[in-house]
């Protein structure tokens, strides 16, 4: 379509733009840009210039193809916007710099009970602490980017409803709910790192040296331990779509059966006998009274958790 | 004096609304992008290339330009029309840079 000579160049070009962006809007973006270069190559070329020098000077007037393809797309441009940027990056500190030695500690502790050598506790307890900061790391940038996208629609939205100063939150009590969100998170990701991990982070070993899981084998034949993982983590969501969205029936519903799930699940299993691995209560020596009162201690955490679940509900919408 | 880069920041925070002012009075005419920007340039609006076609196609997506392909000529172009909204916007745009030009005028006359 174009009349220079080299057109291979405004090819490039082009093509360079339109890689970066929506295949939707491709077809009539080159079209247009395919013109405009054109008259304006002609337009140079017109008043004496060589067509390949023209062309030259006219991509390099319009610049880095990727900040022209910027400048055409519709979405967000970055990662994590400046609404949540220090949000994410006060989550992922207190993420890191808790779980992290939490992490690290709890596996030296685990290897060194086991009889391993320092160099041997050293590395595995290094392994896991960088498993655990990458993990962190990836998962919280992921939330804030889909927080990120998911909000945008919602701007909208959440304007229909004119802000005033009596919206204002009172700065300690989003102060304290700011901390107990992060501490719900990290108390979140050491529970899961603990289920996960506790078949290899276990006191007790076969007389071949396989390591006795403290949890049901049976929970990971099954996959139902990662069933609770998942409802866990669902929880977590949901105390970050409370603290983030204004509450709504739909929410509040939806963040109680979070909150309520996996309790729930852990007394089904715990009155099914699927909680404690029993391999590991005889290889620990324990009594058959031990496995019954820590079933009980875990059936009265369950039931607490689902009773502060409904009343902490019921008070939220009352307050509302 | 003023660090160029400082400048060069500033002013273009000052010009952003003025391009889309010029080219909604511009455009009353139809258009295309090439032809626009020589316009914009002979009528003392500096603007680049990469700013304005990509202003266009928001412009056009917000309905303050309209827009027909014309495939009459060898080169088939698009041409940009601003729309019943675009000159109500334009409108109120001008009515609100004559009164910024007012206070500033004002608060110059005010000599301290």
């Amino acid at each position: 379509m174009t009349s220079a000579p080299s057109g291979s160049l405004t090819d490039r070009y082009i093509q360079a733009v339109l890689t970066g962006l929506p295949a939707r809007q491709r077809p009539e973006i080159e079209r247009e840009l395919r013109a405009s270069i054109a008259d304006a190559v002609e337009d140079r070329a017109g008043s004496g210039e060589p067509a390949a020098d023209a062309e030259a000077a006219v991509l390099t007037g319009l610049g880095d193809p990727a900040r022209l393809a910027a400048g055409y797309a519709d979405g967000p441009r970055h990662l994590i916007g400046p609404a949540l940027y220090s949000g994410y990056t006060r989550l992922l500190t207190a993420l890191l710099v808790t779980a992290v030695p939490a992490v690290a500690v709890a596996v030296a502790g685990a290897r060194a009970v086991q009889g391993a050598t320092l160099s041997g506790v050293l590395g595995e307890a290094l392994g896991a602490a960088l498993t655990t900061g990458v993990h962190i790391a990836l998962w919280t940038t992921v939330l804030f980017a889909v927080i990120e996208r998911a909000a945008a629609p919602g701007r909208g939205a959440r304007r229909e409803r004119p802000w005033t100063p009596a919206a204002l939150p009172d700065p300690p009590s989003r102060r304290l709910r700011y901390g107990e969100l992060t501490s719900v998170t990290v108390a979140t990701v050491l529970l899961c790192a603990l289920i996960l991990l506790s078949p290899m982070l276990t006191t007790e070993r076969t007389p071949g040296g396989d390591p006795i899981g403290p949890l049901s084998p049976w929970l990971w034949e099954t996959g139902v331990v990662y069933v609770f993982v998942a409802l866990v983590v669902a929880d977590l969501g949901y105390a970050f779509a409370k603290y983030h969205a204004r509450w709504s029936v739909p929410l509040a519903v939806a963040g109680t059966v979070a909150d309520v799930a996996p309790p729930v699940t852990l007394i089904w299993l715990v009155a099914n006998g699927k909680a404690l691995n029993p391999a590991f209560v005889q290889a620990a020596g324990w009594s058959p009274d031990v496995p019954r009162w820590v079933g009980i201690g875990l059936v009265v955490i369950s039931v607490i958790t689902v009773l502060n679940a409904v009343v902490g509900g019921i008070a939220r919408a009352r307050n509302r | 004096m003023l660090e160029d880069e400082l400048l060069a920041t500033h002013l273009q925070e000052l010009r952003r609304g003025t391009v889309v002012l010029a080219c909604l009075l511009i455009l009353r005419k139809p258009d295309y992008g090439y032809a626009l920007l020589d316009q914009l340039d002979r009528r003392g609006f500096a603007v680049d290339a990469n700013t304005l076609y990509p202003l266009l196609r928001r412009l056009e997506k917000q309905g303050l330009l309209s827009s027909d392909w014309n495939t009459e000529e060898s080169r088939p172009r698009k041409f940009y029309r601003t729309s019943d909204k675009g000159a109500a916007l334009a409108e109120a745009l001008s009515r609100d840079w004559e009164s910024l030009t007012t206070a500033f005028g004002h608060l110059k006359g005010e000599q301290p």
